[in-house]
């Protein structure tokens, strides 16, 4: 257990949201579920805190990205399940941009030469 | 956005949501192979804090706030159930001092707030003109009433009102018959009552026949309380005739137990306005298109704004200006209510502000005890409060704690308060009515709570709660953790200065309130006792008065004479009889007439009183004539003689010989009129006014025929008041059965002038009772809570070698300098603005020293007791038990 820990990084602040959006384009998923995605998608290397990813999910829930309804699960359990709406498949598609962005703008720094003309 | 009276539920939910992640984590690592103890604590541990978790997600939703409201109230709620002696003082006091202004007010919205007792009364609006410019108007009333041409043409040419109904509010009348009695009615127009939406339980109201002509329309609508007291509840009263002021009219109508009219001023009867010379003869205010008298009262179409109702009305009134160069006229339009009109609003707005002002004093001292209270408990609270902020409590967060503790007590005070308000103050209202004389009219002034005053009640409870809780929650927040931590509890509290100031300041605010409370009683008290004693400058005693609206009655001015003269003079023949008189004006009456006169050659017009009497006036009054003579029997004739009061002539003619000087009557247009010879000078006399005997008065010579319509006859006699009475009644009777006979002594005259002030005084000395209560009971509470706090150090004196009385002497001296501080500022405070009771004091200073020295005096001798009882335990500390105490 302590193994994996030392491989984890930490999330860069703004990502999160990213992250739950993406997650639940493949369908509907618990909050376990999401941070389980997440964490098996990065190989491991992403963790997302339940301390973080909770009031997150609830702030998308509230913006209107994603929605919530309760199921029950195979084993008789109320289940909070998350899914995305139209609303959040657009905001993705501007957060997936984004994104690129900013990744391409940080190659950029880190490898001037590479930089290229456009 | 989720709404928010759902967080219980969505905090359950959540509460699922994180136990299900806990659960699923768990079985994923006993999937692992983890031991399931090890996978409950894995679990656990990756999930992080849970609560934190919890607190942040419901954060995104914003129910923080709620969720910490209801953490305080229950706590709060704990904390006022641990200490009962201490919240069962706090909430008393509050709901004392909540009580008494709910109450207060909920009897100033019966009287002005409320909209008329009629149905859809939001619909209802008054219509008044106030007059700009040059004004030349004939009056009856009010000067904002209009002229039944005017209400035609208002009534006729408005786009605004479904209805637009006038009315006279105030006609006298006599019901004849056998059952002779005065009434007071009113003239309306024939669409009133459909206005008003009112209909009669018997019979019908009127219809627009009835209002076709002027003198057509001798029907009558009556009350169902005149109805019961008048005709025993005859059930055959509709169509008979009945008489009132020598006018056969036919009672066409009994109005429902609950109409009383559209005044605060209960109606006995209603007739149609085109009655109006037939019921008052001698005067057409019908026919005069400039004359003041009706009131307008219109039913809005729906819809409307007040703006465009005025808009719409201004355009007639514009109009009407048009014939009356040099005039302008605004319309006040408003929501229909008692008291409502501008000179009635004028009044009432002032003395609403000061009862209210008064009754918010008390007030105040309740919430200055209250605070001082929770400051004392400060102390005892440190170490909890220094608990909280050591775990990380935020001092906001703090405030908000104590505030709500505060308001909780202010609920219950004021809840409290307000129940015993609704309940007691209808029966309050019905005493202070019972005090005024029998000839005040009954007011129809409902004081039961409606929205307004439940309004007013949670709101003033709120305010409260701040108010009091405020200064003991910041202070209490901001203590010192150090030294609350160290358990130096006793010293935290008594040691530091500001807390002790704070305490002293509170104290001494509730002296100066209450020292202002009891010095309006006082000044109003002593104002009573010098009307009693004070020399009104004519003999009061043996002086018996009776009214004869002969007018009213239909008399003409030569029967009126005939009458008067009659009975003149065989009231002088009655046993013990000494002189009669007869005047215009009787003394100390509610009939007053004034002008403005030219003196010699000035332009400038003076207002001066006036009363015209008969020769026998002076001697049967007993005001003698200090300079010139009185009047002759032939002097009404000639019309030019007159009388002045000796303080008129010195102010009219400083330094002068007043006889022979003359004054012009003032006409209309400004012009001059007759002149007059000033031909004696009478001593001053408090005739008009009690306790003011230097108003401008002078004296017409009286007697003329026309003089009879409306006169007061007045009878100077030794003997028994009662047999003067049979005697001047039977007089009456054998002249005209029909005339309304009521004899009363000057002296019960005084009682109209002091009902208000005697209830001013009962209601002043009721509020600094109270308030004298709870100051005491304030400055009892500063001074047994310091001694307890400063035990150890009475100890120490003592064991230094002090003894009892130094110590009870130190006590008294720390405890009396914020009570004399509070003096002195309310003294000085009531200095200030005793003038406003100076209309109801009878002419006594409104800074009369013997109230100004004697209420201090007993204010301290009060404050002196109420921390003596406390001190005498200092004298008694034992400096051992003292020294080992704590």
């Amino acid at each position: 257990m302590g193994e994996r820990y030392r491989n984890r990084m930490e999330l860069l602040q703004g990502t999160l949201d990213l992250l739950v959006l993406q997650t639940l384009l493949w369908g509907p998923q618990h909050g376990y579920g999401i941070a389980q995605a997440i964490r098996a998608n990065s190989g491991d290397l992403l963790q997302v805190d339940a301390g973080s990813l909770y009031p997150a999910l609830h702030r998308l829930e509230k913006q209107k990205w994603i929605g919530a309804e309760w199921k029950v699960s195979e084993n008789k359990q109320d289940v909070k399940v998350y899914k995305l709406t139209a609303a959040g498949r657009k905001r993705l598609t501007e957060e997936r941009s984004r994104w690129a962005q900013l990744t391409d703008a940080i190659a950029g720094v880190l490898n001037p030469a590479a930089k290229k003309e456009s | 956005m989720k709404p928010w009276w759902n967080w219980r539920k969505q905090d359950r939910e959540l509460q699922k949501e994180v136990e299900h992640h806990l659960q699923m984590a768990e079985a994923e690592r006993l999937e692992r192979g983890a031991s399931p103890e090890e996978a409950r604590t894995g679990a656990r541990r990756e999930f992080g804090n849970v609560g934190l978790t919890k607190e942040l997600a419901r954060d995104v939703w914003g129910w923080r706030w709620l969720e910490d409201l209801f953490e305080d109230v229950r706590y709060g709620l704990r904390v006022l159930r641990q200490n009962p002696a201490f919240t069962a003082a706090a909430v008393l006091a509050i709901a004392l001092g909540v009580g008494i202004n709910v109450g207060i007010f909920s009897v100033l919205n019966g009287a002005a707030l409320r909209l008329l007792p009629v149905p859809r009364a939001e619909q209802l609006l008054s219509v008044d003109q106030v007059f700009h410019g040059r004004i030349n108007r004939n009056v009856h009333n009010e000067q904002s009433f209009f002229s039944y041409a005017e209400y035609l043409d208002y009534r006729d040419h408005n786009q605004v009102f479904t209805g637009l109904a006038a009315y006279e509010p105030f006609l006298e009348a006599t019901l004849g018959g056998l059952k002779m009695r005065g009434l007071l009615g009113a003239l309306t127009s024939c669409n009133y009552f459909d206005v008003l939406n009112e209909h009669a339980a018997q019979g019908r109201t009127f219809v627009d026949a009835d209002c076709a002509a002027a003198g057509q329309g001798a029907v009558l609508v009556i009350s169902d309380e005149l109805w019961r007291s008048a005709f025993g509840s005859d059930p055959a009263l509709v169509g008979r005739q009945i008489v009132l002021n020598q006018t056969a009219c036919t009672v066409i109508g009994v109005m429902p137990a609950g109409f009383t009219g559209t005044e605060p001023v209960a109606s006995a009867f209603w007739a149609p306005v085109t009655m109006q010379k037939n019921l008052d003869a001698g005067h057409d205010r019908l026919g005069d298109s400039n004359q003041s008298w009706l009131a307008m009262l219109g039913r809005v179409r729906p819809g409307l704004t007040l703006e465009q109702v005025r808009a719409d009305l201004s355009v007639i009134a514009t109009r009407i200006d048009e014939s009356h160069p040099g005039r302008q006229t605004t319309l006040a339009i408003a929501r229909a209510a008692f008291f409502g009109r501008p000179k009635e609003r004028g009044f009432l707005i002032p003395a609403a502000a000061v009862v209210l002002a008064a009754f918010g004093l008390v007030l105040l001292i309740a919430c200055a005890n209250v605070s001082n209270l929770l400051l004392a408990r400060a102390s005892v609270r440190h170490r909890e409060i220094a608990l909280r902020q050591s775990i990380g409590a935020t001092r906001w967060r703090l405030v908000r704690q104590l505030l709500t503790e505060s308001v909780l007590l202010a609920a219950a005070g004021g809840t409290l308060g307000s129940l015993l308000a609704f309940w007691s103050f209808a029966g309050i209202v019905r005493l202070m009515m019972s005090q005024l004389p029998e000839s005040f009219p009954t007011l129809a002034v409902n004081v039961a709570p409606d929205f307004r005053v439940l309004g007013f009640a949670m709101g003033l409870t709120l305010m409260t709660g701040v108010v009091f809780g405020l200064v003991p929650a910041l202070r209490t927040s901001s203590l010192d953790l150090n030294a609350a931590l160290k358990g130096d509890g006793a010293q935290a509290g008594s040691g530091k200065k500001s807390g002790r100031f704070l305490r002293n300041a509170f104290v001494g605010a509730q002296v100066a309130v209450c020292m202002i409370l009891l010095l309006a009683a006082g000044l109003l008290l002593r104002g009573l006792y010098y009307a009693q004693t004070v020399n009104p400058g004519f003999e009061m005693k043996g002086l018996a008065t009776t009214f004869f609206n002969l007018r009213s009655l239909n008399y003409d001015e030569s029967r009126a004479a005939e009458f008067v003269g009659q009975l003149r003079e065989r009231a002088a023949a009655l046993p013990g009889v000494t002189g009669v008189a007869q005047a215009e004006c009787g003394p100390l009456s509610s009939d007053r007439s004034g002008d403005r006169f030219f003196v010699g050659a000035s332009s400038e017009p003076v207002a001066i009183e006036y009363n015209h009497v008969s020769p026998e006036y002076f001697s049967v009054v007993g005001i003698p004539i200090v300079r010139g003579r009185g009047f002759g029997a032939n002097d009404w004739k000639e019309r030019s003689a007159i009388i002045v009061t000796e303080s008129t002539a010195r102010k009219l003619w400083p330094g002068q010989e007043p006889l022979g000087k003359t004054l012009y009557s003032r006409l209309t247009g400004g012009r001059r009129g007759p002149e007059y010879a000033v031909v004696g000078v009478a001593r001053d006399a408090q005739v008009s006014h009690l306790g003011e005997s230097d108003t401008m008065y002078l004296y017409f010579p009286g007697g003329s025929p026309a003089d009879s319509l409306r006169s007061y006859v007045l009878v100077r006699f030794a003997g028994n008041f009662t047999d003067l009475g049979n005697g001047l009644r039977g007089i009456a009777r054998s002249l005209d059965a029909d005339v309304p006979v009521e004899v009363t002594k000057i002296e019960d005259n005084l009682e109209v002038w002091r009902a208000p002030s005697r209830i001013a005084a009962g209601l002043a000395g009721a509020l600094g009772g109270l308030a004298l209560l709870l100051a005491s009971i304030g400055v009892y509470g500063m001074v047994s809570y310091s001694v307890s706090r400063s035990v150890r150090e009475i100890g120490i004196r003592m064991a230094l070698g002090a003894d009892g009385s130094e110590v009870m002497s130190h006590v008294l001296r720390q405890a009396m300098w914020p009570v004399v501080i509070g003096a002195l500022i309310g003294v000085a405070g009531s200095a200030a603005v005793s003038w406003v009771l100076s209309s109801m004091l009878f002419g006594l200073n409104a800074r009369d020293p013997i109230a100004f020295v004697a209420v201090p005096m007993f204010l301290l001798l009060v404050a002196l007791a109420a921390s003596y009882l406390p001190a005498r335990r200092a004298m008694r500390v034992d400096p051992v038990v003292a020294l080992r105490y704590e």
